[in-house]
Order: structure tokens, then C-alpha cells, then sequence
């Protein structure tokens, strides 16, 4: 269908300037010969100016035509006096050219490298898996990408992991995106790839982290959700897994991991937007990582990165008694604010998730934290609801700025306190 | 982007720290102040609670719902407040009634843009009733925007709004990537004074709100005097991470009593939640405060 329309606009463009607008691609369904025969008189009517994309030849089988708009209403008449059926395939044929034209500029305007990616504005995901792809080329010592798995609709989940050598040294995990309307946190894990690029062998600090540890940066945790929120609902937050017994969609990433799951803290209605889902590691967005946390072993870190509200979280989310480590996550939040705060003044909050925000329970860090990262946080980073999801793409960079500082101090003291 | 300078808080995790408490007896009737209305079951004992740390986020609702209220009662777009700082508060709860709570806060000027650092200060009495919304408001702010300066900026604002083209030819305010073109910056700023009724009246001890997107604009009338405004809110309810969508129906006129008439779409219906594209919400039947 697509090499047809480009065809099209090839003659278009032969035989001069053509606007479609308004032109519509009908696919008829012929049942007998009589039928066929009928559309073939069609055919003979030059002043209709139909334009067969694939010919009328046996009966059953498909018939298309572009229809221009002055003529469709007479077309569509003509069909069914004769009881041939018909399916509108293309609704408005200049539109989708119009489209296509964007899309093929857009692919033309597409960052040749990383220093020229625009990290100031919003990506899709094919253009941050586009951006993933660059950096690994440009740094292939230093980077790689791995798979960890793919999502509900078969979409694959990467990791890009940042390594010097060694056999699975210790590593600092870092997320976003999980729930897919927080677009400002998919935007700074492209930054923060770039940034720990640029930066190794240029800050003491972020050397020494990679020279004994890993980074492993999952950028688009949510690919389904992501792409959704481009297509059909900016606000959508959720997996798009199917429930069955259900018209409703999706479960919340952020609740269906095993630690406390079900309990008080999330929904158990699939049409809510903290609906945990029929079990724990139900969604595979949430299996996979889990399954590579067990599988590497060696994580001493986890960061999972949301937004809004700037607070800076650590466990419990499901329950109020304080995690065996409070004091010392509480210090290292209280640090790792501070750091964030001054670069532009920007203000975070911390605490337990339970104090600080709200109740949630199946929560990452939770489970993270039950399986022995000490060092379980989790951002919500800009800003306080003025703007809330829809931050303004002129806040991404000192956003991801600002929160990379904080990343940076919890990575140094997880370096300077291995366990 | 400018920096947000703000006062360097006192110590403590939730910024300044809460000068006058009232603890103790009155925590374990607020047991529950942070759990998710929606989860099931109720809050068990939380051995948390008996802290010293007292849970400021009731505070904060506080603090939320008395803006909104006084935004709305201001009704003025050029004026709006939010949220600073809690300085103070303390609470009393009748179990049976519902919790009180007084309080002090600052302020800061809504629009970013606004450059000067105006911290206006306000006290306020707030009193939810269990479990209901529209808390009972009493509140007062000072150090505001002279009275002639308001008046002044919302008649420029007015007369902008006056002269924009109608039929609007807007989809969404803001758009996907948070842009609001500033020709259309007064309408998301009336859009969040008719909101600010809207939120005042559903806050509730656990339930608060955010304005997240003008998902459409119905009408636009400013054929007589007054701007009467017919629009589509997305409303982002915490701590469900709902989106609700509201239509609201506001007329306003400078200097005048903001009038507002809105239906919120209340019912988990089984179409997809997180706010529905097609923007489904019902024309308001109800008068509200018109």
C-alpha cells in the first residue's frame, strides 16, 4: 500500500503538482461476474477519473480504486445500486500523503550523531531506540545494548549498559519511563546516557564509579504505554496488557511487583490507574527486570525515575515501620537533595514512600529492596503540579541536569560503601 | 528556565518544619492520612503513626484546598497563588464530625513569568468533613498584588481575550509537549480559576488535584461584556493517579464574582480510564454556584 502511495506521488509529482485532497481508495468486493463486469463499465467512464490500483479480473477477488472526491458520491451510488460491496481503505488520500512527506523530512532531519541530537525536546521511541543505536556505534568500548525482554505487544525492552571491563562487577541500575506519561523522565534517561559518555575520563567522580562498577540504563521501561501516549492518550500511565473479564486496559508497573502485592496501597480494579494486576510479575515490563536483577546478581543500586512532585523516595511503600537502613537512606537522600538543589534551587522532598507521598504497595523499590539492594530510591522528579506531566520541553535538560547530580552522589557513596 | 529561588528551608524532611503540633490523641483518629482510597481494606496499625513525626501531608491538603478556595474567591487570573510553604498548623479531629485544622502558608505568584520573589502569607482555618469533599473555608493572605495593579492587569488580560479570533482553533491546552503558545496563556489561566472552584469542591482529607490539560475548548463567547467559557479539564487526582475529566462552564468579568457550573466525570465506566480521548464528559445540568 505504501509503495503504491509513494507512486503515486511520483506521478504526482511527473505529471505535475496533484492535490488528493479529498480522494478516497475504495476496496470493492465483487460476488459474481455480473459484478465484475459492472465495475469494468465504471471503469469505461473516463469523466469519473478513476484510477484502478489493482484491476477488476475475477470475481471474489479484490478490486481497489481511487476515487477523486467530486466523483465518489456517484461511485458510492452506482456500487450500490448494483450491490457491490465496498470498504473506505483510505479515507483522504492527500492526508496520508501529507503525512508520509513528514515522515520521510523527519527521517532526513534525524540526528546523524549524538552531539547533534536535539536533547531539549520530546522523542518517540523510535527515535530514542534510533538514539540508543548512535551511542553504542559511537562508544562501542564503552556501551552496549542489551535485551532484556519484550513487552505485551511484542515491542523489545533494551538496556543500555555502561561498563570499562571486568566479569559482572557490581552495577548501578537506573530507570524511566515505567509509567509512560512522564515523558520528562524517558527525556533525561537519553540525557543521562549522553552525559556518562561525555563524562567518563573528564569527572573524577563518574570515572572511579565506572572503573569498578556498571551502569545499566533502562530507558523506555514502558514501550507500549509510551507509544500509546503518542498515538491515542497522552495521559496514559499503565501497561496495555489485555485483562481478561475485562473491556479495560493495563496494569500499573509500579504496583505489580512482589512485595506487599495486593495489599492496601493499590487497586484491584483493571480500570483503575493502580490496578496491580491478577499476580505479582504479571506484566512482562515488570518479569523482565526482575528476571535480569536475579539473573546478574550483583546490583547494589536501583533507581527508578517518575514524575511529578520532586521527592526523592526510599522503602517502605507498602507499610509504615521503617526499613532497617532509614537512617542511612535517609542521609544519603538528604545529601543527594542538597546536590540537586544547587544547581537551580529546584526543591525535593524525601522520605519513605509511605510518609512522603502516599500508601502503595507492589512497588519496585520495595521489592528491590527485599532482595537486598541496600540502596533503593525512587525520583519523582519536576515539578509541583503546575505543569505536572506536560512539563515544557524547555525544562528536559535542566531537569535532567539538576537530577543527574543526585544520581551522581547516590552512585558515589553505593561506590564508597560496597556491601 | 529561571531558577525558582526560594527561602532556604528550616531542617527537616518536609521543608520547614511545622512550628505548632498538636499530636498524640489526635493521630490515631488521622491513621489512614496517607493510605490510597482506592486499595482495599483499611488501614491497619501503623506503628509509624505513633512517631513524632507528625504527617504533614494533612497540612498540605490544607493548605491545597484553601488556595484553591481563595483563587476562586479572588477571581482574579491575573492574581493567582499557589502553594509555597507550610509554616505552621495544627489539627483537631472530632471522629465523628471531621478534622479542623489551622494553618499558616506562603504564596507564590501562579505564573512563572512574574518575576519578582512575592511571598504573600495567608492563614487559614480548613475543616473537611469524613470523608466528604468541599471543605469549610476560612482564609486570609496578605502581601498580595495591589488592588489597583490587579484590576489593572486582569482589564489588559480581558481586552486580550476580547480580541482573540473565535471559533478558537485549539485542541489542547497545553499541547502533548507542554507548550501553551502565550497568545493563549490567558485562557489556560481563566481555564485554572473555573478549575480552582472545581478542585476546591472535590479536595477531601486524601484527595487532591492538579490541573493537567485544557483537553478542549466547547465554546468561547465574548460577545457581551462577560467571557463565557465552556471547557474540557483534565483533572489529575492524587493519590488514585486518576484523570477525571471535567466540563466547566464559567462567565467571568473583571472585578465581578466568578460564576461556574461544572460536571466531572464521577463513574469508573469500563472504556479505557486515564481520561478519554474523545473527551466524553457530559454538558453541565446542574447550577453550581450561577
Amino acid at each position: 500500500m505504501r509503495g503504491l502511495l509513494v507512486l503515486s506521488v511520483l506521478l504526482g509529482a511527473v505529471l505535475g503538482k496533484e492535490d488528493f485532497s479529498g480522494h478516497q481508495v475504495l476496496r470493492l468486493s465483487t460476488d459474481d461476474a455480473a459484478q465484475v463486469e459492472k465495475v469494468k463499465e465504471l471503469e469505461d467512464l473516463e469523466h469519473l477519473q478513476l484510477d484502478f490500483w489493482r484491476g477488476p479480473a475475477q470475481p471474489g477477488s479484490p478490486i481497489d480504486v481511487r476515487v477523486p472526491f467530486r466523483s465518489i458520491q456517484a461511485v458510492k451510488i452506482f456500487l450500490e445500486a448494483h450491490g457491490i460491496g465496498y470498504t473506505t481503505m483510505i479515507e483522504d488520500v492527500q492526508a496520508l500523503l501529507d503525512e508520509e512527506q513528514e515522515q520521510m523530512f523527519a527521517f532526513q532531519a534525524r540526528a546523524r550523531s549524538s552531539d547533534t541530537f536535539n536533547y531539549a525536546t520530546y522523542h518517540t521511541l523510535e527515535e530514542i531506540y534510533g538514539f540508543m543505536d548512535m551511542l553504542v556505534a559511537e562508544h562501542p568500548q564503552l556501551v552496549s545494548k542489551l535485551q532484556i525482554g519484550n513487552s505485551y505487544e511484542g515491542r523489545p525492552i533494551y538496556v543500555l549498559k555502561f561498563s570499562t571491563g571486568g566479569e559482572n562487577r557490581p552495577a548501578i541500575w537506573i530507570d524511566t519511563g515505567i509509567h509512560s506519561r512522564e515523558w520528562v523522565t524517558q527525556a533525561s534517561g537519553v540525557w543521562f546516557a549522553k552525559k556518562i559518555t561525555q563524562d567518563y575520563g573528564q569527572d573524577s567522580t563518574l570515572t572511579a564509579i565506572l572503573d569498578s562498577m556498571d551502569i545499566l540504563l533502562e530507558i523506555v521501561t514502558n514501550p507500549d504505554g509510551f507509544v500509546f501516549t503518542y498515538s491515542k492518550n497522552r495521559m496514559w500511565r499503565k501497561t496495555r496488557s489485555r485483562t481478561a473479564g475485562s473491556s479495560c486496559v493495563g496494569v500499573d508497573p509500579n504496583r505489580n511487583w512482589d512485595a506487599g502485592f495486593g495489599m492496601a496501597g493499590a487497586s484491584s480494579n483493571p480500570c483503575s490507574e493502580t490496578y496491580h494486576g491478577k499476580f505479582a510479575n504479571s506484566e512482562v515490563e515488570v518479569k523482565s527486570i526482575v528476571d535480569f536483577v536475579r539473573n546478574h546478581g550483583n546490583i547494589k543500586a536501583f533507581i527508578s525515575i517518575h514524575s511529578y512532585s520532586q521527592l526523592l523516595l526510599y522503602p517502605y511503600g507498602y507499610k509504615a515501620e521503617a526499613a532497617p537502613d532509614r537512617d542511612e537512606l535517609d542521609q544519603l537522600a538528604k545529601s543527594a537533595v542538597k546536590a540537586l538543589a544547587s544547581l537551580y534551587g529546584t526543591k525535593f522532598k524525601y522520605g519513605s514512600i509511605i510518609k512522603a507521598i502516599y500508601q502503595a504497595s507492589g512497588s519496585t523499590i520495595d521489592w528491590t529492596y527485599s532482595q537486598g539492594i541496600k540502596y533503593s530510591f525512587t525520583f519523582e522528579l519536576r515539578d509541583t503540579g503546575r505543569y505536572g506531566f506536560l512539563l515544557p520541553a524547555s525544562q528536559i535538560v535542566p531537569t535532567a541536569q539538576e537530577t543527574w547530580l543526585a544520581l551522581r552522589t547516590i552512585m558515589e557513596h553505593t561506590l564508597q560503601h560496597p556491601y | 528556565m529561571l531558577p525558582r529561588r526560594q527561602r532556604p528551608p528550616a531542617s527537616g524532611p518536609w521543608g520547614p518544619r511545622p512550628a505548632v503540633l498538636l499530636l498524640a490523641p489526635l493521630l490515631l483518629a488521622l491513621q489512614g492520612v496517607a493510605a490510597a482510597p482506592a486499595g482495599a481494606g483499611g488501614p491497619e496499625d501503623s506503628p509509624g503513626l505513633q512517631d513524632a513525626e507528625f504527617p504533614s501531608g494533612l497540612l498540605q491538603q490544607a493548605a491545597r484546598a484553601a488556595l484553591h478556595f481563595f483563587n476562586f474567591r479572588a477571581g482574579s487570573p491575573s492574581a493567582l497563588r499557589v502553594l509555597a510553604a507550610v509554616l505552621e498548623g495544627r489539627a483537631t479531629v472530632n471522629p465523628k464530625k471531621g478534622c479542623q485544622v489551622d494553618l499558616v502558608f506562603t504564596t507564590d505568584h501562579y505564573n512563572p513569568e512574574v518575576g519578582e520573589e512575592h511571598l504573600g502569607k495567608c492563614s487559614a482555618r480548613v475543616f473537611f468533613r469524613n470523608q466528604k469533599p468541599r471543605p469549610a473555608i476560612n482564609v486570609t493572605c496578605t502581601r498580595l498584588i495591589e488592588k489597583n495593579k490587579r484590576q489593572e492587569e486582569d482589564y489588559l488580560l480581558y481586552k486580550h481575550m476580547k480580541q482573540l479570533k473565535t471559533p478558537l482553533d485549539v485542541i489542547s491546552i497545553p499541547d502533548s509537549h507542554g507548550h501553551i503558545d502565550p497568545s493563549l496563556r490567558p485562557i489556560w489561566d481563566l481555564a485554572f480559576l473555573g478549575s480552582s472552584y472545581v478542585m476546591w469542591e472535590k479536595t477531601t482529607q486524601f484527595l487532591h488535584y492538579y490541573m493537567a490539560q485544557i483537553s478542549s475548548v466547547n465554546q468561547w463567547k465574548t460577545s457581551d461584556d462577560a467571557i463565557d467559557f465552556d471547557y474540557t479539564v483534565l483533572l489529575h487526582e492524587f493519590s488514585t493517579q486518576e484523570i477525571i475529566p471535567c466540563r466547566i462552564h464559567l462567565v467571568w468579568y473583571p472585578g465581578k464574582p466568578l460564576k461556574v457550573n461544572y460536571h466531572c466525570q464521577e463513574l469508573q465506566t469500563p472504556e479505557e480510564a486515564s481520561g478519554t480521548e474523545e473527551g466524553s464528559a457530559v454538558a453541565p445540568t446542574e447550577l453550581n454556584n450561577f
